[in-house]
């Protein structure tokens, strides 16, 4: 047999033994520096505090918040449907689970938005995808949703209709009573009623 | 009798051939411009320790010249720069943070000792940037907590901020409990003490006003 049939052989062999060097392959595939940079440089990872309780109101199946505070924080108090993911353990396997579902948008907030950017820009990093950081975060979730501040008489109209979408999401995050200002001079509603025509109306 | 057997040195070739390709393979073989120097657990730990923050105060020492060592950039676009920005400091719009003459020069200003000081509108505008030079090894770039807007209030008394803790973040500022549970929300007032409004009527003139 020829010899250069044992070389060959043992060179793939050699090469083989190569791939016990290669490092571990890992579940996620790193995102570009320049890439990720590209990303953060755009503001739209942000989302209101409006959007978010609007979503959950409307029960948007999509929704998926991620609380990264720390567990005890997480168990005192947390949104609604909110999953807690410690910046601190944002490694852990198990909790990756919940990151990269299809469809779903994950939301991340935190105190304010400082730490949920931080665990943006480690997810993006870790090549998750449709990821969110709620802007402001829970502090200005209680600003915001929990005791919404009346705009000035003077304030545009859509500022007054946002008013009044906060005074309902809080209402229906804190099951609050409407302390309804005493009002004896109050108007009876007349209700005008149609009147019933005889030959039965159009229909199909 | 084996085909390659009729040329003995044919196995020969094909042996080079292949060890020549796998060779220049190897050796061609280009990595990417910019590599991570810190793996996600690391990163995690600078976040969390609070590494490379620079306080409001501490800028007091840079801007009155008695150190030198600290370049302050700004990361906001030319526009707002132009509007205002701290004294000395450059504008290197995000979007160009990452270029290879920027890298270059960073580089440069690591071997000088020099250190960098990111800022953008305020500390979560220029936090993923000052992440991602981190995370490339650049543990010479800071980020300055509060950003150009907190600078901005604060400008002629720097030296008090630090009794101030506006600029820290990532604590709450209620007890939400409490305030989840003990909200009552007044409903409008009833519509009789509204102010009246007055509206002012522009004065009629005489001569038609411009138009097409």
């Amino acid at each position: 047999m020829n010899k250069n049939y044992i070389y060959l052989t043992l060179l793939l062999i050699v090469l083989a033994g190569g791939l016990f060097l290669l490092p571990e392959k890992e579940n996620y595939q790193h995102m570009d520096p320049e890439d990720l940079m590209w990303s953060i440089v755009q503001p739209t990872r942000y989302v209101s505090t409006d959007q978010v309780a609007k979503r959950i109101i409307e029960g948007d199946p999509t929704l998926e918040l991620i609380d990264v505070r720390t567990i005890d924080e997480f168990e005192e108090f947390s949104l609604q449907g909110a999953i807690n993911i410690p910046i601190d353990s944002i490694m852990v396997p198990e909790y990756q689970d919940y990151l990269g579902i299809e469809d779903m948008s994950a939301v991340f907030y935190s105190d304010d938005d400082i730490k949920a950017d931080q665990a943006w820009v480690l997810a993006k990093r870790l090549g998750y995808d449709h990821i969110y950081v709620m802007k402001g975060g829970l502090n200005c979730w209680i600003r915001t949703i929990i005791k919404p501040e009346r705009p000035a008489s003077t304030a545009a109209a859509s500022e007054f209709e946002l008013y009044s979408f906060r005074r309902g999401a809080s209402m229906y995050f804190t099951g609050a009573e409407i302390a309804i200002p005493d009002d004896e001079g109050k108007q009876k509603v007349q209700v005008a009623r149609k009147k019933k025509t005889v030959v039965a109306e159009g229909g199909c | 009798m084996h085909v390659h057997e009729l040329n003995p040195k044919r196995t020969m070739i094909a042996l080079v051939i292949f060890a020549v390709i796998i060779v220049v393979g190897l050796l061609t073989l280009s990595g990417p411009r910019l590599k991570y120097a810190l793996n996600p657990e690391q990163t995690i730990e600078l976040v969390t320790y609070g590494e490379g923050m620079v306080y409001p105060y501490e800028l007091e020492d840079v801007l009155n010249g008695s150190i030198d060592s600290i370049l302050l950039w700004d990361i906001r676009n030319t526009f707002e720069f132009g509007r205002g920005h701290i004294p000395g400091a450059e504008n290197i719009s995000a979007v160009n943070l990452l270029t290879p003459e920027n890298i270059k020069r960073l580089k440069q200003l690591k071997e000088d000792g020099m250190a960098v000081v990111l800022y953008g509108k305020d500390q979560l505008h220029a936090n993923g940037p000052w992440m991602v030079f981190r995370q490339l090894g650049c543990d010479h770039v800071n980020i300055l907590m509060g950003g150009y807007d907190y600078y901005a209030e604060w400008q002629d008394m720097l030296g008090d901020t630090y009794y101030d803790d506006v600029y820290l973040l990532g604590m709450p500022d209620f007890d939400y409990v409490e305030e989840a549970a003990s909200a009552v929300i007044v409903a409008e007032e009833p519509s009789g003490t509204k102010a009246a409004v007055t509206v002012k009527r522009k004065k009629k003139t005489v001569v038609a006003e411009g138009g097409c």
